[in-house]
């Protein structure tokens, strides 16, 4: 029954991916200018702009290209960015592959932080720790994240010389050379992700202790360390698990801002500098990737949701 | 875009690598400014408030040492190749030579060429620097030079200069009957061809080097290429056998950093010593100047700002309403509120007040005449003037020109649009926008191609057969004093009936490292050669 659901959910999964890499094709034929006069600036005379639409294949009909991109697609061939000659898989693959350190610091750290945040702020509920906490997260959260990167420049950077304030390396900079310059995007992200957590975590928690199923384990004699990590704690992560989920997707693709502003060459640089060239090609690929992040952290917090409820687990284990 | 960038052209892309954080930079910049007193407390400085007094320090430099700057990339497809529209350029003046550079008096001065002469502005005799090599060790000759001319025109280069030249120069004509000296003869006559070699693009590559010259960067320059990756990092080394003698510094390192408040924020940090082609706002020069360590330069007049009216369109095809547009505002108000006076009044003359051409005359700002100006040509008053976050200063410019022209009865409402479409969506489409160029053209390529009918970049359209007659006419003139004076005609007439208003030139105001000495840039001129550590 198991791998029913999960092969219905794969199937639509690559729905979605398919339905949002077609929507970004005509979004973007929506978009003012082209590569070619996104590329010639003031120097867009006439000719210019016919000649090097020509020598891109971007005086073709739209469908045509859409299907010719398509049938690629599906071959595993997504072409190659129109402004770096390379293969996009290459290139969005880099601006993963330095986004995933910089998520995987962010989720490792970050996220188990901002759990055992939740887990103080839910036990001392309205005493000092939850208020110093909750109010803590909350200014970090309401913040905007550039301001919040500034500031730690400002601090970490500049007053008290700790860590670089930007990416020198350029976006082909080896993992090792990143790892120096990672911790002050990390702490921003941190900072503006974490109060969702802690509140979630906080109310679905208090939620759990307050149900009858934990009064009675309290009755029977458990010790309150035994009661909160073997009764409390896996339910109260459930509803906890799909915020967990779509923070991640979002510290995978949508950190444009912190990258940017610590120059780091990850995928929101990539996908910042193919939407200002129009580079179609590695914009279809970003899109792709985007949504298969998405889908399979969903997923996978699916999957995580029924490893975690004893209901669905028994249900599992009989079917 | 090159025209309008000099530098940037590129730069063209250097602005606009991150257009949506343009608004943000400006916000960083005063949340800087606020957050000064508590946490850089311990730098701030005595007399360091007056950015007007700031130039870049002069003094003996100790040989050697490696300066790394924060750039603009150009584009993710940069390259080292200076005839294109993405070249790298804080590369190009380290790398390479042209045959002719600007003086700081606005004159032309030897580089690779050593003398040019011609008798009637159409057949030139250059003679070409004897005893150059290129960075790979073979010798430079007139056959370099030809082809650097061949490369710039061949339309698959799609050189900003080459629409510049091509009127000019016929690649066949040119001829090298000796390995010193290049012959010229262009198609038709112009006594200040020369002055069109300036251009950053035409920086000279070795014969041959199309396919290559934008990896391999063989220039015969101060500086060989150590290496460069598009968009990201690069390293020049001094070149011990450079003709005008050694470079102070050993090594230069650049990095690419798109976000302006990133390459500020690593000269603050201490990770860069110099940013370039980055013109600081107002709040971020005061943070700049009471850090410890760094400070701020000044490059006077480095670009100037426009505000095109179409003449091809409702209203502007009326010349009076032209006119009274120019005479409705108040330079030095609009000098003061949008750029707080670091620059200079222009009064509609896009010749530099520097320029040996330059000719003094304005018209008289006065919005009583230009009221009336205004009630007979009909004109209701209500006008739609486009701007854009592409760079700092076309929005407060457009403010302050608002305020200004409020006592005329001008009512000018403003109307911001994307920065990366405003060039391609806005600019010579709509009647009345803001834009800017970068200074450092001759006068002779400034007025033909930013203001003579039939050039793609004249962004007011106004096309004028008696303008276009003068400017053929001083080509035609080669008594130097006569040229002056046919040049200084068409500004006049500019001036009178164009349709640009042209309130200011500004300042670039850059930050770099207090141990630098010896930092000079105007035009299209990086003084490579001296730059240095004070000693």
């Amino acid at each position: 029954m198991i791998a029913r659901v999960l092969l219905r959910r794969l199937v639509l999964a690559l729905v979605t991916v398919w339905l949002a890499a077609t929507l970004v094709f005509i979004a973007l034929q929506a978009l003012p200018g082209n590569l070619a006069t996104q590329i010639l600036g003031q120097d867009a005379t006439p000719e210019a702009v016919a000649s090097l639409n020509e020598k891109f294949g971007l005086n073709r009909p739209a469908t045509e290209r859409y299907v010719d991109w398509l049938a690629g697609a599906v071959q595993g061939d997504f072409g190659d960015s129109m402004v770096k000659q390379k293969p996009v898989v290459e290139l969005v693959g880099q601006g993963l592959r330095n986004s995933g350190l910089l998520a995987g610091i962010v989720i490792l750290a970050g996220i188990t932080l901002s759990l055992v945040l939740g887990v103080i702020t839910a036990l001392f509920r309205d005493r000092w720790p939850d208020l110093l906490i909750s109010m803590g997260s909350l200014i970090g959260m309401s913040i905007p994240e550039f301001t919040v990167a500034t500031l730690l420049v400002l601090l970490f950077s500049i007053r008290f010389t700790l860590f670089p304030a930007v990416v020198t390396d350029g976006p082909n900079a080896p993992i090792s050379a990143l790892l120096d310059v990672v911790w002050l995007p990390a702490m921003a992200l941190t900072i503006v992700m974490a109060a969702y957590i802690v509140r979630m975590m906080r109310t679905s928690l208090i939620d759990v202790l307050a149900s009858e199923y934990v009064t009675m384990a309290r009755l029977k004699g458990m010790s309150p360390s035994r009661v909160l990590l073997h009764h409390a704690l896996p339910s109260a992560l459930l509803p906890t698990l799909n915020v967990i989920a779509i923070n991640i997707a979002w510290l995978v693709g949508g950190v444009v801002v912190v990258e940017s502003v610590f120059n780091y060459p990850g995928l929101g640089t990539v996908m910042l500098d193919a939407v200002r060239d129009r580079d179609l090609p590695t914009l279809q690929f970003i899109a792709v990737v985007g949504a298969a992040v998405y889908v399979t952290v969903n997923l996978l917090a699916d999957i995580g949701a029924v490893a975690l409820n004893p209901r669905l687990r028994t249900t599992g284990k009989a079917g | 875009m090159s025209v309008h960038r000099p530098a940037s052209a590129l730069h063209p892309f250097a602005e606009r690598s991150t257009p949506r954080m343009d608004r943000r930079a400006v916000l960083l910049g005063g949340l800087a400014t606020m957050s000064a007193p508590w946490l850089l407390s311990a730098c701030g400085g005595g007399s360091k408030n007056d950015p007007e007094s700031r130039t870049a320090a002069t003094g003996e430099a100790k040989p050697g040492g490696t300066l790394t700057v924060a750039r603009p990339p150009a584009s993710n497809a940069e390259t080292l190749d200076p005839a294109s529209s993405l070249s790298a350029y804080e590369y190009l003046g380290a790398l390479y030579n042209r045959l002719v550079k600007q003086a700081e008096d606005g004159t032309l001065a030897p580089d690779l060429a050593t003398e040019w002469e011609t008798k009637d502005a159409k057949d030139w005799t250059i003679t070409l620097r004897k005893g150059v090599t290129w960075h790979d060790g073979k010798p430079f000759t007139a056959k370099d030079a030809a082809y650097t001319l061949q490369h710039i025109l061949d339309p698959d280069t799609q050189s900003p200069q080459a629409g510049v030249l091509a009127p000019f120069v016929d690649p066949q004509a040119i001829t090298t009957p000796s390995d010193d000296v290049l012959k010229i003869s262009l198609k038709s006559p112009n006594a200040e061809f020369m002055s069109l070699l300036v251009n950053y693009n035409c920086y000279v590559i070795p014969d041959g080097s199309a396919k290559t010259i934008g990896a391999s960067g063989i220039g015969t320059g101060p500086f060989k290429l150590d290496s460069f990756e598009p968009a990201g990092k690069g390293a020049v080394t001094a070149n011990p056998d450079y003709f005008d003698g050694r470079p102070v510094l050993d090594r230069i390192e650049f990095t690419a950093i798109a976000n302006v408040s990133a390459r500020v924020n690593a000269l603050k940090a201490g990770q860069v010593d110099l940013v370039a082609q980055t013109n600081l706002d107002f709040a971020t020069i005061k943070v700049v100047q009471n850090t410890a360590g760094i400070t701020t330069a000044t490059v006077k007049n480095a670009q100037m700002y426009t505000m095109p009216m179409l003449c091809t369109k409702a209203p502007f095809t009326d010349p009076d309403v032209r006119k009274a547009f120019k005479i409705a505002y108040d330079p030095d108000s609009v000098l003061e509120l949008s750029i707080h006076g670091l620059g200079t009044a222009a009064h509609n003359n896009p010749v530099l007040p520097t320029d040996p051409y330059f000719l003094d005359y304005s018209l008289t700002p006065d919005p009583e005449q230009a009221k009336s100006l205004l009630d007979k040509a009909g004109f209701k008053g209500a006008i739609e003037l486009f701007t854009s976050d592409y760079d700092p200063v076309l929005t407060p410019m457009s403010l302050a020109f608002k305020d200004s022209v409020k006592s005329a009865g001008i009512d000018v409402s403003i109307k911001n649009s994307p920065a990366d479409s405003y060039y391609t969506e806005v600019w010579i489409q709509q009647p009345f926008c803001a834009s800017y160029w970068y200074t450092g053209r001759p006068v002779d390529q400034l007025l033909n191609q930013i203001f003579r009918g039939g050039s793609s970049y004249n962004e007011s359209m106004w096309d004028d057969g008696e303008f276009a007659d003068v400017l053929d006419a001083a080509r035609a003139e080669v008594d130097d004093e006569k040229r002056k004076t046919l040049y200084q005609d068409a500004q006049r007439l500019l001036i009178d009936n164009d349709g640009t208003i042209l309130p200011f030139f500004a300042d670039r105001t850059i930050g770099l490292s207090s141990k630098i000495v010896n930092y000079k840039e105007y035009g299209f001129e990086f003084d490579y050669m001296n730059i240095g550590f004070a000693a």
